[in-house]
């Protein structure tokens, strides 16, 4: 039998890895509502910007915050850079052409950072900190500040898309792109928001993931089908259900772990998603996102 | 050398009898499927365990089959209800959940260890003999399993999946069923990753997890998609192209001093990635297709 403070320190952790999967699914569940395809490559941008932290510490000793701006920077830039030169020319094609062109970007992706940065496991120098413990409850700062970073992205994410003109135009495409254009909403400019608002969460995502584990070239890869999970679970292109999902998700990944072990993982978040697939095709929390 | 060229060519046909099963699936139904290495391991492993538990191999690479198709059933009905998108995300989940399961499921699989010591085909003959007649004997059923295709995808049945690949509700409007041509197409195919699977266990007598990693699925991808989904013989010509550009990468690193073998698989992947997104791009029909893109 577990005990109750066991079980209650892998939901902490389990939230924890919720935020962090609320990242990447957020950034797919935007692509998927806005663009209309489920991006493939959404992980690997995370690698990318996790490994740019890396090399930022390493190469030129920058300071943590520094080494955070240049993996945003580095997220963002390719994420625009995928657009241009990838995404857009095929926007007037079948959906299933940007999937599978997102595979092939994502296996592009991961091949230019193993062939220059090697197979070997990376970290991000963070300042060490003991844990703290109420009672064995295990509280790392580490984690806490990982959370409160990935909060503060998400309820930024949110304001944007709630609060500023950009943010209502990019979910009035959302909701009817044929009216949003007629209404004289400029598309190329959605777009840019779009792709630069999904790099910069995957980029954070990668920071964050780095910072609570190592970095290894399939770290994104890896986060995928979990983030796929949410995406589904939450409602297609719902912003707000991707987030609660994820955090479902996060739990149930580690309330598993000590009836299954930790390597089944993935099978949680895939046995979920059959679930809802078959309970609920159009997710848990209803429809896509609407501008009003 | 003339074991080599066997070996390769064994290699070539197996990754053909993958392509025919994706390009039945993709080409001609348009199911978006990225977990198709999901079923050529478990057409493996079916084969290798129940040969190593005494079954003939006939039994056992008939079971393999019936094991793939067996498991792309419930996927296939779970398709009917999703969009293309959909598909692709529970296929890939699932290749990757079977491949944790053969990894973590040690005592039936060997786990990451391995399972080593698969009989091979026509054990009674010599080696050079054993290979020429195994690389026979998929010859065979490549060309059976390719006039099979060939006669299904050329008669009405055909172009009833074909037109619910192009337009599955104007397909439904005219009250044809698309649920179960669907399902049938998805487990054919399966079938054909599970029959691949049973000859590459034997001929490389060792089967382990990481032989079954999502980048297998993807290799043909780019050997149906360069050959023009769709188009029988296209498959057939990209899985050959294929092996020409895997095997002819290592023959190429020889002559690049200073590249080491993991940087090269870097660039092994990295041109099948760029080849994914430039078909895309540009030739969304393949290189010998002609089907509009």
């Amino acid at each position: 039998m577990i005990s109750a403070i066991s079980l209650a320190n892998y939901a902490v952790n389990g939230l924890v890895e919720g935020l962090l999967i609320a990242l990447p699914a957020l950034s797919l569940t935007l692509v998927m509502g806005i663009a209309g395809f489920a991006n493939a490559a959404t992980g690997d941008y995370m690698t990318v910007s996790a490994y740019a932290a890396v090399t930022m510490q390493k190469a030129l000793a920058a300071s943590l915050l520094l080494a955070a701006a240049g993996a945003l920077a580095a997220g963002v830039a390719l994420a625009l850079l995928c657009h241009w030169l990838v995404f857009r020319p095929l926007a007037r094609r079948p959906a299933v052409t940007s999937l599978v062109a997102s595979i092939g970007v994502a296996l592009l992706v991961r091949s230019v950072l193993t062939f220059f940065a090697g197979h070997d496991q990376q970290s991000i120098q963070t300042p060490l900190m003991r844990a703290w413990n109420f009672g064995g409850l295990r509280l790392l700062p580490t984690d806490l500040a990982v959370a409160g970073v990935a909060v503060g992205a998400l309820l930024a994410v949110f304001a944007l898309l709630h609060g500023t003109p950009i943010g209502r135009q990019m979910r009035a495409v959302a909701d009817n792109p044929d009216l949003a254009r007629a209404s004289g909403i400029r598309a190329r400019r959605v777009m840019l928001a779009l792709w630069a608002m999904a790099g910069a969460l995957c980029a954070t995502g990668g920071v964050l993931y780095g910072v609570k584990a190592v970095i290894m070239p399939d770290l994104g890869w890896e986060l995928l089908i979990a983030a796929f999970a949410a995406m589904v679970l939450g409602g297609i292109g719902n912003p707000g259900g991707a987030v609660l999902a994820s955090v479902l998700l996060g739990l149930a990944q580690e309330l598993s772990v000590p009836l299954v072990g930790p390597s089944y993982k993935i099978a949680v978040a895939f046995a979920a998603l059959l679930l809802v697939l078959l309970a609920r095709p159009r997710g848990l929390f209803g429809t896509a996102l609407a501008a009003r | 050398m003339a074991s080599y060229f066997v070996a390769v060519a064994t290699i070539s046909l197996i990754y053909m009898l993958l392509a025919m099963g994706l390009n039945l699936q993709y080409g001609h139904t348009g199911l978006i499927n990225f977990g198709h290495v999901a079923f050529f391991a478990a057409g493996a492993y079916a084969s290798a365990l129940l040969s190593l538990a005494g079954w003939p191999l006939p039994a056992s690479f008939l079971a393999a089959m019936i094991v793939a198709a067996l498991l792309a059933w419930p996927i296939g009905l779970l398709a009917l209800r999703l969009a293309d998108d959909y598909l692709a995300i529970v296929t890939l989940g699932f290749s990757e959940t079977l491949r944790i399961v053969l990894q973590e499921e040690g005592w039936l699989t060997g786990g990451v260890q391995g399972l080593p010591g698969i009989p091979g085909l026509f054990a009674g003959l010599g080696p050079d003999a054993r290979g020429l007649a195994t690389l026979g004997a998929l010859a065979l059923c490549n060309a059976v399993a390719f006039l099979l295709l060939r006669h299904l995808v050329r008669s009405p049945y055909g172009r009833l999946i074909r037109a619910i690949r192009d337009d599955q509700t104007a397909v439904q409007a005219l009250g044809k069923s698309a649920a179960r041509p669907k399902t049938r197409m998805f487990m054919l195919g399966a079938m054909l990753a599970g029959l691949a699977g049973a000859f590459y266990a034997h001929f490389i007598a060792f089967l382990s997890p990481e032989q079954f990693v999502p980048l297998v699925t993807f290799y043909v991808w780019i050997a149906v998609i360069i050959g023009g989904a769709g188009s029988m013989a296209g498959a057939a010509a990209g899985s050959v192209l294929l092996l020409a550009f895997l095997e002819g990468s290592r023959f190429l690193r020889d002559a690049l001093p200073g590249v080491s073998e993991i940087q090269m698989a870097s660039v092994r992947l990295a041109v099948v990635g760029l080849a994914l997104i430039l078909c895309m791009l540009y030739r969304p029909q393949g290189l010998f297709g002609r089907r509009k893109g």
